[in-house]
């Protein structure tokens, strides 16, 4: 079973993403951006790259926001999909965890994310493990 | 869905009263007939109306145009202009992502017949010649220094370099280089995300259009423009590309730390603000602008591909084809303008998200050809109906000169991709003479003229509210998606 799914937005797209545990939800969502935006059909590139990130932010919500977005824009300045990611460290404002991508030129990108935005976002626990609720600008 | 109760102001107007919300600066005022009205209420665009209603220094209302959808802070196709004397702001939210993204529109001296028997070889020539898709790179290439340059002259860099003419300058809203871009404002992320896209088209609803005029409405600016019923006319649809997301994005992460500094209430974070006279407010315009200006540049370039890609398969000069460009309009920007409010001359910060400018005969900005007639002001429509050239009317002074900006989204990209068949979907857009040829089979889908409101319902409010005139009608021939 996916550990996210997209729901209705008229411009945009929204995905509600779970996990058992916070860093569990930071890595799922993390990695359903690309997911979601990109499939694997080529082999040009074998090279990974590893991305050390390191964001502080004001709070939890902020800094999932961060979190994303920094990813996208990584993604889009380097031309990497990430494909895994571990995190080392996570506290309400601030993470440290490695990236691991893949050239994009391995993908075929459907959809090109512009950001990931505030508006009616949620993040909470949940008897299940955390959950969250973001509107990706596309 | 809104259960918001809206006042009926007449038969294109209404009105979110102050009340509705506590905390509410301004009234909202959505332009719609009753039939777009039902659509708009069906998403939560009519409460980010009401949100925008709180910003510091907004002054008349909070306006939605018809083409109004749920957007993330703002609703795409909101208007919101804020006193900068009286304490104004400016937020990032209000522009968007795709800061500049905009709309324009050349002429040719072809006629349908023309290109008939071209189309396809047209509109294939183009999609090979115009690089599109995600994060797709041009092949004009520019060194570190020029991309400061292009943040600084826009389109007028481009000209310089020999893509295009002088006159494409004048054609340009801000003659496509808006004054007081600070590239210093600018991270080095954005710079290393906009790399190498100058000349790119995108994706998304980002397009290239070749259309054919089926419909005259006003005879007199028809022919001041010289547009004839059947000429071909080309359309081009893009933004500011990664570099736009990344200073979009930047300063919405900085200006939500002005909320709590200067004592913004606002119900969204996206909708994260600062004075336009602090240092924040003006750092991020000064960096805006600079998206914008790359906008220009790169829209001035995708129309200079165009140009050659003619010139080739008809083996004439651009000029000789009368590939004229009739003006090229912002539809995601803040500009400082000055507009009368209550009587008194005002300087406003006015948030034009998916919002065209439309300023009447006679405005101090526009170009001398321009003067007698008026902005030229281009509506998109979807990729199966209409697009629109309109004209500023005086009466648009009541939405600080604004008008719609495209026909706006119905159905979310999920649910389009859902109940549509792209192979479907393209034979049946070939039957009605439309070529389209796109990157991915998911834009077409995503983009397929269900998902969008009929765009000759919102020109029509646009027209009978007096916004701006109908001037012609174009239908599209060959369609180059992202």
């Amino acid at each position: 079973m996916e550990n996210y799914e997209v729901f209705e937005h008229t411009a945009d797209i929204g995905i509600r993403v779970k996990g058992k545990d916070l860093k569990s939800l930071f890595k799922n969502a993390g990695l359903a951006i690309f997911r979601i935006s990109s499939r694997r059909q080529f082999t040009k590139n074998k090279t990974h790259t590893r991305i050390n990130l390191k964001i502080s932010s004001d709070n939890l919500e902020g800094l999932f926001i961060d979190w994303l977005n920094e990813l996208l824009s990584l993604s889009a300045s380097r031309g990497l999909i990430f494909h895994n990611i571990k995190i080392d460290k996570l506290e309400d404002n601030a993470i440290e965890a490695i990236a691991l991508g893949s050239d994009i030129n391995n993908y075929k990108v459907n959809t090109e994310i512009k950001a990931a935005t505030y508006h009616q976002l949620k993040v909470a626990k949940n008897a299940a493990g955390w959950q969250a609720e973001v509107i990706l600008d596309v | 869905m809104s259960e918001i109760n809206l006042e009926k102001i007449d038969a294109f107007r209404w009105k979110i009263p102050k009340s509705y919300k506590p905390g509410m600066r301004v009234p909202g005022i959505i332009y719609a007939d009753e039939k777009l009205l039902k659509d708009i209420r069906q998403d939560k665009a009519l409460e980010q109306v009401a949100n925008v209603a709180f910003l510091p220094g907004i002054v008349r209302a909070s306006l939605a145009m018809p083409d109004i959808h749920w957007g993330y802070g703002f609703p795409i196709g909101g208007v919101a202009a804020t006193d900068i004397e009286n304490g104004g702001v400016v937020s990032p939210g209000g522009v968007g992502f795709d800061i500049n993204c905009g709309v324009r529109l050349l002429k040719t001296n072809l006629q349908y017949e023309d290109v008939r028997n071209k189309l396809k070889e047209l509109t294939y020539a183009l999609f090979s010649d115009i690089p599109s898709g995600v994060g797709s790179k041009g092949d004009i290439r520019v060194s570190a220094r020029e991309e400061k340059e292009i943040l600084v002259k826009g389109a007028q860099w481009a000209v310089e370099k020999g893509y295009g003419t002088r006159d494409d300058l004048d054609c340009t809203e801000e003659n496509g280089a808006i004054q007081g871009a600070d590239p210093a404002a600018v991270s080095e992320r954005a710079y290393e995300r906009g790399k190498a896209q100058s000349g790119t088209l995108g994706s998304g609803n980002h397009f290239l259009e070749i259309q054919v005029i089926d419909q005259l409405y006003d005879r007199d600016a028809c022919d001041e423009l010289n547009l004839n019923l059947g000429q071909v006319t080309i359309m081009i649809h893009s933004g500011s590309r990664g570099f736009g997301y990344q200073v979009c994005e930047d300063y919405t992460r900085s200006l939500v730390h002005c909320l709590a500094k200067y004592n913004i209430n606002v119900p969204d974070r996206q909708l994260a603000s600062a004075p336009v006279d602090s240092a924040e407010g003006k750092a991020y315009l000064g960096a805006m602008k600079c998206a914008a200006n790359y906008a220009w540049a790169n829209r001035q370039c995708l129309m200079h591909l165009t140009r050659l890609t003619f010139e080739r398969i008809f083996n004439l000069s651009w000029q000789k084809l009368g590939m004229f460009l009739i003006y090229d309009v912002a539809h995601n920007i803040a500009k400082i303008e000055k507009h009368i409010v209550e009587g008194k001359e005002k300087v406003l910060c006015v948030h034009r998200k998916g919002a065209t400018r439309a300023i009447p005969a006679g405005h101090p900005a526009l170009p001398v050809k321009y003067k007698q007639l008026g902005q030229p002001v281009i509506i998109p429509g979807d990729m199966g109906r209409n697009s629109y050239l309109l004209i500023g009317q005086a009466g648009a002074a009541e939405t600080f000169y604004s008008a719609c900006h495209g026909a706006g989204r119905l159905k979310s990209r999920t649910a389009s991709a859902r109940s549509e068949n792209a192979d479907t979907l393209l034979k049946e857009l070939e039957s009605r003479g439309i070529i389209v040829k796109a990157s991915g089979r998911g834009t077409i889908v995503e983009e397929a003229p269900q998902a969008y409101k009929d765009v000759n319902d919102v020109v029509d409010v646009v027209h009978n509210a007096g916004l701006s005139k109908r001037v012609c009608r174009m239908r599209p021939l060959g369609v180059i998606k992202g």
